[in-house]
């Protein structure tokens, strides 16, 4: 931290940022930054930040005491990022920073400024599922879904940094991240079945 | 059995691009323009009057837009306590997690600000923990009327379950086995972290509940806020898991309707995952009382349980204590006390009465196989039960071939070997446990519509909280209309587009809502019969709304056997499990793939029971020591041995193709399996949940 300028967030309570929500009868999703109304956040020290997201370059005020996971859902409307718990415990929220995978609930955003970010939407390049999504689909990954998003992004610093694990490697790699559907075997076996085939076979459109 | 065309082939989920890629919209990424977030205060106290609420400093604060207590908001849960009248606020609060207020501000920040604004001034009043010690005289009085919670009449009385005549049992039995187990609460934990996000359009509520069952919930949220039904819309289309505890609406439902109604706009009311831990509710802590007569050669004449269940000071669950009627015996008795207590509520999780009752009775049957110095293989197959309560035939019956099939891929003949054989330090062991859950027959609705482009629409009113129930609709809908599943698109989720459902509990869906599916495809197809295909803009419609019920004379059931290898450190008290072998028999399976999964996760979420969880309590001040993740010890990847799965190839006469039950049954045994495994490894018996390395060395020593 250290980068909070007394200046800029006086100046950035009054600014705010742009809301843009999308109504949807249904299936209403956020769009693509809100922030509180006035007076919400007043008096909240705020910073502006420059990273990379899924590729591309973001710059945004955040309110100091935003964490990461906050900032991606509520702000910049990638919910894919989970929050099981808030605190660095089930590990729904994992994202890569750097191709490290972290908790995004325990991450400040401020922390982020100039950093690479990679969420589970970064994941399919051009519509094309990353292998282990793949995977993840022929081999039943994910019951309910609410861990999966973490369980993939785990699976792709481990491959990131091994690419070719053991089964025990595997289960170590991705030991910070919960299923209470208890799917783990089939998680495990679709991580070692994307790491271990031959390049392209499992990648691919996807079943759905 | 037959080959089916679509039924029986291991498929991918019909939704798992939404679920593999973040586009899977769950409750809490839902967001409406100008939609405020709310939180809740709760009690710090198990149990105390509140004297005085101050909100006056909550309420200044800029941002806060409405603010609920006991003293503005008289709104009645009815499914939060089937016997006495609880409050969305309670005064007194009962236990520590009791709603004290609720607060919608503009951001989630200033609500949590707002109810640490909220004094309280609380009288505290004495508390008690533990169902036995609720039922002595002088202990605190958590309801009118008494600790011993009523029957359904209103009696406070225990219930009580006789059949033939314990007494003769006990006189014609060779020995008597005399035991007491004891079962801690543990918390369902889904990952999805609690939200509900309520809004008003006219007269009309709209709520994305995160729930099992989008009937129930409607139709409850209705009754609660004395509307009429077809004024609540209920959304939940993508569901991060329940066990048992999303089954009707929740407090929080009601919450977010009111305080949207006060503030005029939409609310999502949030949890933390503490809350989510304490105030909702678990599965229900037991202390099991069992007496069991037996003969020399293994025949048992008589089985006595006189079981306690702590439910918390509201009576959401039914408290039952199962599993006995998984042997045959003539003479049983079981007498149950459902009692409050100032715990957190118990209520449903996956297979609600059984694996904690199955943990006891099966921990007392391989502790009589052992002193008969039978195989406790062969003890199960002399004793399984052959007809209901030793009185109603069974449908099918695959119990048996459980026990065959799933010890022979076990290889239990060849790693079975007398208790503690094993030199050690490292002492390995093997154990089993049977199990059987209901399966019974009911009322649900689908209704299919056809196009021209001859896409099928299936209209179900699931959510599939995780256990592939839309993709087994589809496949059912795809094998009774003989088309491809590509052919098929399924609607769900929302009670405006789906028709009443019977809701995600009681692992129900697949036969009941399977069954609406076949019969509305067999109108559909008769339909085309007789005019042909749909052309232009033209759809046939069939709605299908059946309530099939069993003839009186049978029971229908599925069944289960697990077993279980175990490695033991007598140094360091660890308890590893290093092989696992689940055989069920669920009827006609029917995506195996998905099925797989289902046992898989439950026979895990079955070993943590053993091994790990407990909500557990200090006893001076009655608060919750271990609400979370980490201290709850949920099982992680690391945990998690790999189970092999073993089905028995039973068609049912009765439900979709011959489908049961599937989802609960498989964590029944997995808890007993352990249990045993244990004991063999060192002919010592653990007899309170879980085995703690504590006491692992406790036994040990």
């Amino acid at each position: 931290m250290g980068k909070i300028s007394r200046r800029r967030f006086v100046e950035a309570t009054s600014a705010g940022i742009a809301v843009a929500t999308v109504p949807l009868k249904g299936q209403q999703k956020q769009g693509e930054a809100a922030a509180p109304d006035a007076p919400a956040g007043a008096g909240v020290p705020r910073t502006q930040i420059q990273f990379t997201l899924n590729g591309a370059q973001r710059t945004i005020q955040v309110e100091d005491r935003w964490t990461l996971a906050e900032l991606l859902r509520d702000h910049l409307g990638l919910t894919g990022t989970k929050i099981g718990c808030d605190r660095g415990e089930c590990g729904a929220c994992t994202v890569l920073i750097g191709g490290k995978s972290v908790y995004s609930c325990s991450q400040l955003a401020v922390w982020i400024d100039g950093k690479h970010v990679t969420t589970v939407e970064g994941l399919a390049q051009n519509g094309k599922l990353d292998p282990l999504q793949q995977a993840f689909i022929e081999h039943d990954g994910p019951q309910c879904g609410f861990c999966t998003s973490g369980q993939l992004m785990s699976a792709k610093a481990l491959l990131l940094h091994n690419p070719h694990p053991t089964k025990g490697e595997v289960r170590a790699g991705m030991t910070g991240n919960i299923c209470r559907c208890s799917n783990y075997n089939h998680y495990v076996e679709a991580v070692l079945a994307a790491a271990h085939a031959p390049a392209g076979s499992a990648s691919g459109g996807g079943n759905a | 059995m037959s080959a089916l065309n679509t039924v029986g082939r291991a498929t991918p989920r019909i939704d798992a691009r939404e679920r593999v890629t973040g586009g899977a919209t769950y409750t809490a990424d839902i967001v409406v323009p100008g939609m405020l977030y709310a939180r809740v205060l709760r009690s710090p106290h198990p149990h105390a009057r509140i004297r005085k609420i101050d909100v006056s400093k909550a309420q200044a604060l800029p941002g806060v837009k409405a603010i609920l207590t006991h003293e503005n908001c008289e709104i009645i849960w009815a499914s939060g306590d089937t016997r006495n009248k609880r409050y969305l606020f309670n005064n007194p609060v009962r236990f520590a997690g009791d709603a004290v207020a609720a607060v919608a501000a503009v951001n989630r920040h200033i609500a949590e600000e707002a109810c640490r604004l909220i004094d309280v001034d609380y009288e505290t009043l004495p508390f008690v923990l533990e169902p036995e010690e609720a039922l002595k005289d002088g202990a605190p009085e958590i309801q009118p009327g008494g600790n011993l919670s009523p029957d359904n009449q209103g009696r406070h009385e225990p219930q009580r379950e006789r059949r033939g005549d314990v007494e003769a049992g006990f006189k014609a039995a060779d020995h008597i086995f005399e035991a007491r187990y004891e079962t801690p609460h543990i918390n369902n934990a889904q990952l999805e972290l609690r939200a509900s996000m309520a809004m008003w359009e006219g007269d009309k509520l709209i709520v994305h509940a995160s729930t099992q069952g989008i009937a129930n919930c409607r139709t409850d949220i209705a009754k609660d806020l004395k509307m009429p039904p077809e004024k609540v819309e209920v959304i939940c289309h993508y569901m991060g898991g329940g066990f048992g505890n999303k089954n009707q609406n929740h407090d929080f439902d009601l919450m977010a309707a009111e305080l949207s109604r006060r503030a005029g706009a939409p609310v999502r009311v949030e949890f933390t995952r503490k809350e989510d831990f304490v105030s909702v509710h678990g599965r229900w802590p037991t202390v099991q009382y069992y007496k069991v007569g037996v003969k020399n050669d293994g025949t048992l004449t008589a089985i006595q349980l006189r079981g306690y269940s702590g439910m918390g000071p509201y009576r959401k669950g039914a408290g039952d204590i199962s599993g006995i009627e998984v042997y045959q015996c003539p003479n049983v008795e079981k007498t149950s006390y459902m009692v409050y207590t100032n715990k957190a509520v118990s209520a449903n999780f996956r297979a609600p009465a059984y694996p904690q009752g199955v943990f006891g009775i099966e921990s007392l049957m391989d502790d009589i196989a052992t002193s008969l110095k039978m195989d406790p293989l062969e003890f199960r197959l002399k004793n399984y039960t052959r007809k209901f309560r030793d009185q109603i035939a069974y449908t099918s019956n695959g119990l048996e071939e459980c026990l065959r099939k799933g010890s022979e891929k076990f290889g239990w003949k060849q790693r079975w070997r007398p208790p503690n054989s094993d030199p050690g330090p490292i002492k390995r062991g093997v154990g089993m446990g049977m199990g059987m859950f209901g399966s019974g027959l009911g009322r649900s609705n689908a209704i299919i519509r056809v196009d021209s482009k001859g896409i099928y629409h299936v209209h179900v009113g699931v959510t599939d909280c995780g256990t592939a129930a839309k993709t087994t609709m589809a496949l059912i809908a795809a094998e009774a209309l003989e088309v491809p599943l590509e052919k098929i698109d399924l609607i769900w989720g929302d009670t405006d587009t789906c028709p009443y459902s019977v809701g995600e509990s009681g692992s129900r869906t697949t036969v009941q809502t399977g069954t609406a599916v076949v019969e509305a495809a067999k109108d559909i197809k008769k339909q085309i019969a007789e005019k042909g295909m749909p052309k232009g803009d033209e759809v046939w419609r069939a709605d299908a709304a059946p309530n099939p019920q069993l003839p009186r004379d049978r029971a229908r059931y599925s069944f289960t056997a697990h077993f279980a290898e175990v490695e033991v450190d007598t140094e360091t008290g660890h308890i590893r499990v290093t092989k696992f072998v689940a055989a069920h028999d669920s009827g006609r399976i029917v995506n195996p793939l998905t099925a797989e999964s289902q046992v898989k996760g439950g026979a895990t979420t079955g070993i943590g029971m053993a091994l790990h969880e407990q909500l557990l309590y200090d006893k001076r001040s009655g608060l919750p020591l271990t609400a979370g993740y980490y201290h709850a010890r949920i099982m992680t990847h690391m945990d998690a041995p790999e189970v092999e799965v073993v089905w028995a190839e039973i068609e049912d006469p009765y439900g979709p193709y011959g489908a049961k039950t599937l989802g609960e049954p498989t964590i029944i045994p997995a808890v007993a399996a352990v249990a045993n495994a244990f004991f063999n490894a060192t002919g010592r018996r653990i007899t309170q949940l879980p085995f703690t390395r504590d006491k692992v060395l406790e036994v040990l020593a």
